[in-house]
């Protein structure tokens, strides 16, 4: 039985269960809902979950597991003989699975007898000839061994989703039964609905923990790997940065010092574009535009926010590098030499920043108390002076945690960069040349075909992981700061 | 029932400070302030009475302009301060409001040391020749917000880390350190203990000798007690206004004395 329907069947046993369990509720009470413990729904919606949740969770179950153990009995009945010499069991294996599912698709379509496809002493030739004709991909040759299993494969496959097709059903009638002798009047449905809602709430929040926890892990054992193949001690004081491209070669110098100074450089020029430029138009914008000037030019900010990276990197390969090159380049003052550089990517890095720092403290000198505004107003001060002396003062560690925030976004961005600062690994004060950063070098590692095993790969994982930390870092200091200015007006 | 002695009155000695003439407050289509004439008078201290939401805070935020800061706030009319428009065009809110002190309603310190919060006012001003002027200014000030002897020892904690009632004295203090000529209170006690409450209407007696002072008051007693002219609010209007002693012992107005007398409110 296709999933599909599996699914459609439990969904219609839980709705037939929603519309009886709430009638049986009723009836217990006399047809009189305000004799129910709780509203006749609540009857109906624990009928339904009963029938829903242990049939479907069973489901989910077996979809996972039911590969697994195939996967591993069938494997183990592939004779020694069987795995080619350059192959491997892992790749035999797949050739098995591919060809069980064409063998599936195959019969499914028509374009092959049911017994021909589960004979065992079928000709692996005209199988394979058929497979070809029906449109299935086969890559290679079939082989006896690679067939048998195949069929066996097939066999176990189309047996596990039958006994699960069935084992499903009965768990849902079982939940219907259930839920249907309990729907009495007396029978707290309301609370029972509660804990379900409880149940699934968690079950959302923990599969958003399991998952960064999965990654962080993945990382991390990526990275313990590439310290076996490259030592630590060159990847974090190395201060040259040159793979080799082959990936066999043992010539690659991974030092990352050329990567983070071109990350803290660029970050750098993109906060001091957008520190003051978001910070005083947030302060215009709260403080002394007019209702209708706010009205307007925030959402307009707003939209800036609302860019694609990818678009402020057009952006800075195509106008802004142009414009840097013409006046500072070789027809200019000389200092630059191509259109990719520090800061063609600083100056749009921090104008992508801008909305960011200014929406943030925008919010932040909004939540700062009129009464405070007030006090300095009624002491005969000026408005820019209020601002200096009460407003930012009182809003300057959230301002600083919207800086922090801002930072570790740059740190973070990736298109910006492959696009206008070049890509090459540079150890220099130069704002005017090339260089690259931590994200930009992860996107070149990992594109093109790359060995997962190979160091020039996995420093991927270092670099990651290294990033990560830093954010991390930056972020968790930034939320101390401003959780730390919340407290000053409760 | 008021057994507070109430204080031999000197008025018609003093001069007017403030007048207002028919002056009118809008909040968008709220008319909260109707119709209003009124002179207050120097070195005098008037008490503010009426019902919540009658006006009074609204009223005396006009008189320093405090409702400019409000968008959706209009005010019509006239008041004069020592007989200049304070409306005019020429007139600068922010000088206006060094001479028109306040005290607000709810305590609001900066979230700034002590010593900076009462400093604040004076330094802006130019108030203090030096450092040591300065701290004269500060403590001065303290004393005479009755705060001195709770936060000497930590002029330099912040301001916010106090109590409701020591904040509500320090923004007293803070607002005496620029030496305003009016000092406008809106219910300076509503957060005191009965022991500073008394300080601080010994503080409004003594700055009687050179200040004019207005404060708002829902207590009949702090009234009869602090000050020397009443004005009584009533749903915008303003009601009776004329001697403390007057008002409270033989009130002309039905409204006035069903007020006092605790019939409405
Ligand atoms: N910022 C504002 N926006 C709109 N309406 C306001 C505003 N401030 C006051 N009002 C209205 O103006 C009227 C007078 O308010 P006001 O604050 O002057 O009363 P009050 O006499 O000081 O009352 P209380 O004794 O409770 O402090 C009220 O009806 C109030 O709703
Ligand atoms: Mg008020």
């Amino acid at each position: 039985m296709p999933l599909l329907w599996l699914i459609l069947i439990v969904l219609g046993i839980a709705v037939a269960g929603f519309v009886l369990g709430r009638g049986r509720a009723l009836k217990s009470a006399g047809g009189d809902a305000r004799n129910l413990h709780s509203l006749p729904g609540y009857y109906g919606n624990n009928v339904a979950i009963k029938v829903i949740v242990p049939s479907m969770l069973v489901m989910l179950v077996w979809l996972v597991v039911q590969p697994l153990v195939i996967d591993g009995s069938v494997s183990a009945t592939i004779p020694e003989g069987a795995v080619p010499e350059n192959s491997s069991l892992g790749l035999v294996m797949s050739e098995v699975r591919r060809t069980a599912e064409g063998l599936e698709n195959a019969v499914a379509a028509g374009g092959m007898s049911q017994a021909l496809a589960t004979d065992p002493d079928a000709d692996f030739a005209e199988v394979s000839q058929q497979l070809q004709d029906a449109g299935q991909v086969v890559t290679s040759q079939l082989t006896q061994a690679v067939l048998r299993a195949a069929q066996d494969y097939r066999e176990m496959h189309v047996f596990g989703r039958t006994i699960m097709s069935g084992v499903v059903l009965v768990l849902a009638l079982a939940g219907l039964a259930w839920g249907l002798r309990e729907s009495h009047k007396a029978f707290r449905a309301r609370n029972t609905v509660e804990m379900s809602i409880r149940a699934l709430l968690i079950a959302a929040a923990s599969i958003a923990i399991l998952t960064t926890i999965g990654i962080v892990l993945s990382l991390i054992f990526n990275t313990i790997e590439f310290f076996k193949l490259y030592p630590a001690a060159d990847f974090f004081f190395g201060t040259t940065w040159s793979p080799s491209f082959s990936g066999r070669g043992g010539s690659s110098e991974l030092g990352v010092l050329p990567l983070l100074w071109g990350t803290f450089y660029i970050s750098i020029v993109a906060l001091i574009v957008a520190v003051p430029i978001g910070l005083f138009s947030a302060i215009y914008l709260s403080e002394y535009a007019s209702p209708r000037v706010r009205s307007v030019a925030k959402p307009m900010l707003e939209i800036l926010a609302g860019i694609p990276t990818i678009v402020y990197g057009l952006f800075a390969l195509l106008t802004v590098g142009p414009l840097l090159l013409s006046v500072f380049g070789k027809d200019g003052l000389g200092w630059m030499q191509a259109g990719t550089a520090v800061m063609t990517a600083g100056l749009v890095m921090g104008i992508m920043l801008i909305p960011f720092v200014s929406s943030l403290s925008d919010d932040i000198i909004n939540a700062v108390p009129q009464s405070m505004r007030d006090g300095s107003y009624g002491l005969g001060a000026t408005q820019s002076e209020t601002i200096k002396q009460v407003i930012l003062p009182a809003a300057l560690p959230g301002i600083v945690g919207a800086i922090l925030l801002a930072a570790s976004r740059a740190i973070g961005e990736t298109m910006i960069v492959v696009l206008g600062a070049g890509a090459a690994a540079k150890l220099s004060l130069n704002p005017f040349e090339a260089m690259t950063t931590v994200t930009a070098k992860i996107v070149s590692q990992l594109t093109g075909d790359a060995d997962f095993s190979s160091p020039e790969a996995l420093v991927a994982f270092a670099l990651g992981m290294t990033l990560f930390v830093l954010t991390l870092g930056l972020n968790v200091l930034a939320l101390y700061i401003v959780r730390k200015y919340r407290e000053q007006y409760e | 029932m008021y057994d507070a002695p109430l204080r031999k009155t000197d008025v018609e000695t003093k001069n007017t400070k403030i007048v207002a003439q028919d002056v009118n407050v809008y909040y968008g289509d709220t008319h909260a302030i109707k119709d209003v004439s009124v002179d207050l008078l120097d070195k005098t201290v008037t008490a503010f009475i009426g019902p919540s939401g009658c006006g009074k805070s609204t009223f005396l935020r006009c008189l320093n302009r405090m409702n400019d800061t409000i968008d959706i706030c209009r005010v019509e009319g006239k008041i004069s301060l020592d007989g200049e428009d304070i409306y005019d065009k020429r007139v600068d809110p922010v000088q206006l409001r060094a001479k028109v002190g306040m005290v607000f309603q709810k305590p609001n310190p900066f979230p700034k040391s002590i010593y900076d919060n009462v400093a604040y006012g004076p330094k802006i001003h130019g108030l203090a020749k030096n450092k040591a002027d300065l701290d004269d200014i500060v403590e001065k000030a303290l004393r005479r917000g009755a705060i001195w002897d709770e936060v000497k020892d930590r002029l330099h904690a912040p301001g916010t880390g106090l109590s409701g009632g020591q904040q509500q004295r320090l923004c007293i203090a803070r607002a005496v350190a620029t030496e305003p000529e009016v000092l406008l209170m809106d219910e300076p006690c509503s957060a005191l203990d009965p022991i500073a409450t008394g300080q601080v209407e010994e503080l409004i007696d003594e700055l009687r000798g050179q200040y004019s002072v207005i404060i708002v008051t829902h207590s009949m007693q702090q009234a009869a007690r602090v000050s020397q002219k009443t004005a009584f609010f009533h749903l915008g209007n303003l009601v009776e206004y004329g001697d403390t002693s007057q008002i409270f012992t033989n009130p002309e107005d039905s409204r006035t004395e069903s007020y006092i007398t605790g019939r409405i409110g």
